[in-house]
């Protein structure tokens, strides 16, 4: 379960964050992912429960928005919702973004 | 108390490029060509790698990093042939990451060749750039003929597709010519190979590509 290595890498940068903030407690995590990076949000979530227990992370709100990538056939323009190469004209179609994992805020209780 | 939200930016997967960056910076300086080798599980990805290291020894010279949940049997199998490798267990990881391949990458400064065979998984290790040069994905038919459409992000990312054990293709009713078109559709630029290393088939079209890339290595 490749979630693990993103929910201990993303608990690390929040857990920092909180401790400059001197947080009492992380209330909500905003993330933005791109839609081809291979994650499951519910795997995700699981994950980061599981090892964020114990902290003052545990119980977060974990609030995802996904990131579309950009799929254009290069030849004739022609705009894609699934990955492919090929667009039906021949021309070779180019993916781009969609592979994005931001951690963008942190919302946090502070005396 | 009170609520506030500190804005962060900031890129989950930055430990990850980071270090990729460094492997591949030395890879570079000490002119190594390095091929993540990844596909399915069992499809032949140790068997390739060793019949290359066989092919190619006294042309070049090569070492391998073996990925497992535990590396041990496919390292034992590839260091009898004489080169350089280091098993990387993985453990509770269904994938290999740039952490794990820097411990290990100061000791193959010294090949023109290395191989980094992945954990045996379509999906995992796709967004976990380990600082290789290429990408050598390999499935084998007797995965379905529909291995390759339920798997689009690895095969789009691939420079090579190599589709192994044809020799068995009809014993499993597998449609070899759909997983071709399937590869081609997906990555029109990825070369794709026809396999069976027990048969030898494909395995000099393979031979030549690599040495291309070592060829055009540093250009
Ligand atoms: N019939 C046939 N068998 C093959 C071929 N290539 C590999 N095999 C066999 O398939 C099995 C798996 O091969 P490996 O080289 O261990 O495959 P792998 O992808 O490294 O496997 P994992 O590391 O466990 O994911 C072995 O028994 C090989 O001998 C082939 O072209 N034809
Ligand atoms: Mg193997
Ligand atoms: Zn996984
Ligand atoms: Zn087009
Ligand atoms: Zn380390």
């Amino acid at each position: 379960m490749h979630e693990l290595s993103y929910a201990q890498a993303l608990l690390d940068e929040v857990l920092k964050l909180a401790e400059e903030n001197e947080a009492k407690r992380v209330t909500k995590i905003r993330l933005r992912i791109g839609e081809l990076l291979l994650i499951n949000p519910e795997q995700l979530k699981f994950c980061f429960k599981a090892i964020s227990s114990g902290t003052i992370a545990e119980n977060a709100e974990i609030e995802i928005e996904f990131i579309k990538p950009e799929i254009v056939c290069t030849e004739c323009g022609r705009r894609f919702d699934e990955v492919r190469g090929l667009c039906d004209c021949g021309g070779i179609v180019a993916v781009s973004g969609g592979k994005e994992f931001l951690l963008m805020s942190v919302e946090m209780e502070v005396e | 108390m009170h609520r506030i939200e500190v804005d962060a930016e900031y890129d989950v997967l930055s430990l990850n490029k980071r270090l990729a960056k460094e492997n591949r910076e030395f890879l570079s300086k000490h002119g190594v060509v390095a091929i993540n080798v990844m596909g399915a599980i069992g499809s032949g990805k140790t068997l390739l790698i060793e019949k290359t290291i066989d092919a190619l020894k006294n042309e070049v010279k090569i070492g391998a990093i073996l990925g497992d949940v535990i590396a041990k049997e496919d390292y034992e199998r590839v260091a009898k042939h004489g080169v350089k490798a280091e098993p990387l267990n993985t453990g509770k990881e269904c994938h290999l990451d740039a952490h794990l391949v820097h411990h290990v990458i100061e000791k193959f400064g010294d090949v023109d060749l290395l191989f980094i065979e992945n954990v045996g998984n379509l999906i995992c290790p796709v967004d976990f750039d380990l600082g290789e040069n290429y990408r050598v994905v390999m499935v084998s038919v007797t995965e379905g003929d529909d291995v390759i459409a339920k798997h689009p992000e690895i095969f789009r990312l691939a420079d090579v597709i190599i589709i192994n054990k044809v020799s068995l293709a009809d014993a499993v009713e597998a449609d070899v010519d759909k997983m071709v078109e399937d590869a081609r559709k997906l990555n029109p630029k990825a070369k794709i190979i026809r396999m069976d290393l027990k048969k030898g088939i494909g395995f000099e079209e393979w031979l030549e590509w690599l040495r291309c890339a070592l060829r055009s290595r540093g250009e």
